[in-house]
């Protein structure tokens, strides 16, 4: 029996941990999380209420996904909003989980915000229902927490982003009104199935449904990803070399428009852009070829998460929200309004916001503190 | 005589540099983090890592026997759409046992699909599992093209919530797992295993039935791999065709962390379930040492890589000793 040793070893790790954990007082009492009964906003049910404790507080962030600008921006403005409280004594320093990770992964992240014993959680979710267990049982634990970015439906989750449904519209609408309402298009959305894009292309068919002329040749997903945007437009361009118009969505948008001219039609397709520095600096360009170009960018900032993170500081100081104020499916959401859309008239305004900025930079807006009390909290 | 010791030890117990290593980053972990062994966070912690523990268990026995699953995340993703599209958030508790058992055939069944390419018609491993994997993700995006549906939330939470005797439920799986395993080694099968995966051409000659023994390594990882499924989506509640993708590598390299070796036919299944325990608690080593942001990934990868080549390197050194 060659192997017993090493059962043995198991054994004993097994035996050390049992000891460990029947020794190891729990960090918090048990506590069943109760779905059906979901803890109602405001009055968290299990523990002690959270005003009890003064500042400083400290906040969470969990963020499943970096390889994208959209997320570095986000996080780096969330570390330097956050200095700004740091320096008032009200909050330490952020507690931050980003890396590339899964559902299960970003559980994990969660639950290690816990364990470290934060006050507010301010979450990016991967998924629309995968973290409904793990962030329930935070508001459970008294722990505010804020889906940013995308709007989630579990009961005691504050949303706070801009609305990604009227965001879709707005660039939608100003396509299908520059074709005439008639013509040919194709669409490139993100991550099927990712809750800003089912939002976005919900609002997109919706418009879309109303220009009965506009036909739809084909639909393909561009990851969020320049290189494989411009692989399908390029694609769409083969196929379909007389298209009228395109609509996607940021990140994808240069790659498209770069597919376009390579590809060079006589004509070129009416096409949705996207709030970022380099997209403007591409539309710069062509217009000096083809004056006539257009296109729009439609500003979606990363600037959300920082001002849900005022939103979570000014609600741990004990503030009241305005509930009134606040929409989405359970009443609990911050809707942020789009801080800046560019079109031909105000392209130069964008370029100036640019002049300074890397070329990665998204257009973007925060929120002030007092901005955030104004809107959303009881005077 | 200590040299040898420790020779012995990584020849004859694959897992032991594996145990080590587990040992080493529970203790950091434990440091980092005074209150893991606490009921909860222990738990939390554990049915986190239970479907990788299942999947690493599942790809052991594949690599074992020299072949190699790329497919199992899309079995995963298959076993996952199924239940989160069938059963649904308001399903009853029999309608969830019902399409477990039914799930659980469907990663059987794509197991032996690969098994029968890989084993019948002598298809390369890596590329027929590769293929595979794309049709299996394929499917689960048709069974659910949008993330959504789910299972109650009722018997989610057994699953997160269940702790016979103060223990975490996966506690008890890799106690079954273990068994299982040790049975199987002991039986001619298990000795099967290991002479296909150690050279195939020679255990043919020997009259092993190479052929049963490779399918059967397949549909043992479709097997484990639906219970991986079934796994993460009591974990998450939810259903999302991409879930297990990104689980496909990493269960490769629970494999190899637990020295299993990728040419086959060395190693074992409990060497595989520590790797991938080991692999979660690096994950809240970085988590829990305040590395800053932009150098988690960084980090993480370097720790990976470190503890893959750690056997290496410390032989290499034993031998310039000498």
């Amino acid at each position: 029996m060659q192997r017993k040793p090493l059962f043995t070893i198991l054994a004993l790790i097994m035996v050390i941990s049992m000891v460990l954990a029947a020794c190891g007082t729990p960090a918090t009492p048990t506590t069943e999380v109760q779905p059906t009964q979901p803890p109602q906003t405001g009055q968290q049910p299990t523990q002690p209420p959270v005003e009890s404790k003064g500042p400083p507080f400290t906040i969470g962030i969990s963020n499943p996904f970096i390889s994208s600008e959209y997320r570095t921006q986000m996080i780096a403005e969330l570390i330097e909003v956050n200095k700004e409280y740091m320096d008032k004594g009200l909050t330490t320093e952020l507690v931050i989980e980003s890396a590339d990770t899964d559902v299960a992964g970003q559980i994990q992240q969660l639950q290690n915000l816990m364990a470290k014993g934060v006050d507010a959680i301010l979450v990016n979710p991967s998924d629309v229902n995968g973290l409904n267990a793990t962030l329930q049982e935070a508001v459970s634990k008294g722990i505010i927490v804020i889906s940013v970015d995308q709007e989630l439906n579990v009961p005691g989750v504050y949303n706070v982003g801009i609305d990604q449904k009227e965001w879709a519209k707005t660039s939608a609408k100003w396509l299908a009104e520059k074709l005439g309402g008639k013509g040919n298009i194709v669409l490139i959305e993100g991550f099927p199935g990712h809750p800003a894009n089912v939002a976005r292309m919900e609002g997109v068919d919706e418009v879309l449904s109303q220009y009965p002329d506009i036909k739809v040749l084909a639909k393909d997903t561009g990851k969020w990803d320049e290189a494989t945007g411009q692989q399908v437009m390029s694609n769409f361009l083969a196929a379909y070399p007389n298209l009228d118009g395109y609509w996607t969505q940021d990140g994808m948008a240069i790659g498209a428009l770069q597919a376009v001219i390579a590809a060079n039609p006589a004509k070129f397709p009416v096409g949705v852009g996207e709030g970022r520095c380099q997209f403007l600096k591409l539309w710069e360009q062509v217009l000096k070829d083809r004056p006539d170009f257009e296109t729009i960018a439609v500003a979606n900032p990363p600037g959300v998460s920082p001002t849900g993170l005022r939103i979570a500081v000014n609600m741990l100081l004990g503030k009241q929200v305005d509930k009134s104020k606040l929409g989405g499916a359970n009443g609990l959401s911050f809707v942020i309004p789009v801080p800046i859309v560019i079109t031909k008239d105000n392209l130069q305004e964008g370029l100036d916001i640019c002049k300074d900025k890397p070329d990665a930079y998204l257009l973007d807006g925060i929120m002030t503190d007092q901005e955030v009390l104004d809107t959303f909290f009881l005077k | 005589m200590k040299r040898f010791s420790w020779d012995e030890m990584m020849n004859r117990y694959p897992a032991f540099f594996a145990i080590l290593l587990l040992v080493v980053a529970l203790i950091i972990n434990f440091i980092l983090q005074p209150n893991m062994f606490a009921r909860d966070t222990l738990n939390s912690n554990m049915r986190v890592f239970l479907p990788m523990i299942l999947l690493a268990a599942g790809q052991a026995v594949v690599i074992l026997g020299g072949g190699i699953d790329i497919s199992v995340g899309g079995i995963v993703s298959i076993v996952n759409t199924i239940l989160a599209t069938q059963v649904g958030l308001n399903g009853s508790p029999e309608k969830m046992w019902t399409y477990v058992l039914v799930s659980i055939g469907a990663g059987i069944l794509a197991g032996a699909i690969n098994g029968f390419f890989i084993a019948f018609l002598r298809l390369q491993p890596i590329i027929t599992t590769y293929a595979t994997s794309f049709l299996y993700v394929g499917f689960a995006l048709f069974i659910l093209p949008n993330p959504g549906g789910g299972i109650p939330a009722e018997i989610a939470n057994i699953y997160r919530n269940t702790t016979p005797l103060g223990l975490p439920l996966a506690f008890y799986v890799i106690a079954v797992i273990l068994l299982i395993w040790m049975y199987i080694r002991s039986t001619r099968f298990g000795n099967y295993l290991y002479a296909v995966g150690g050279n195939a051409e020679a255990a043919y000659e020997t009259a092993v039935p190479v052929t049963w023994v490779i399918f059967t390594t397949y549909v043992a990882s479709g097997f484990m791999a639906a219970l991986a499924g079934v796994a993460i989506t009591m974990l998450s509640g939810s259903g999302n065709a991409e879930i297990g993708v990104p689980m496909t590598l990493t269960s490769i390299t629970a494999v190899v962390i637990g020295g299993t070796a990728l040419s086959g036919g060395v190693g074992g299944v409990a060497g595989p379930v520590v790797g991938a325990i080991t692999l979660g608690i690096i994950q809240n080593i970085i988590s829990f040492s305040r590395i800053d942001t932009w150098w988690e990934t960084f980090v993480k990868a370097t720790i990976i890589v470190v503890a893959l080549a750690a056997p290496g390197i410390i032989n290499l050194l034993r031998r310039k000793k000498v």
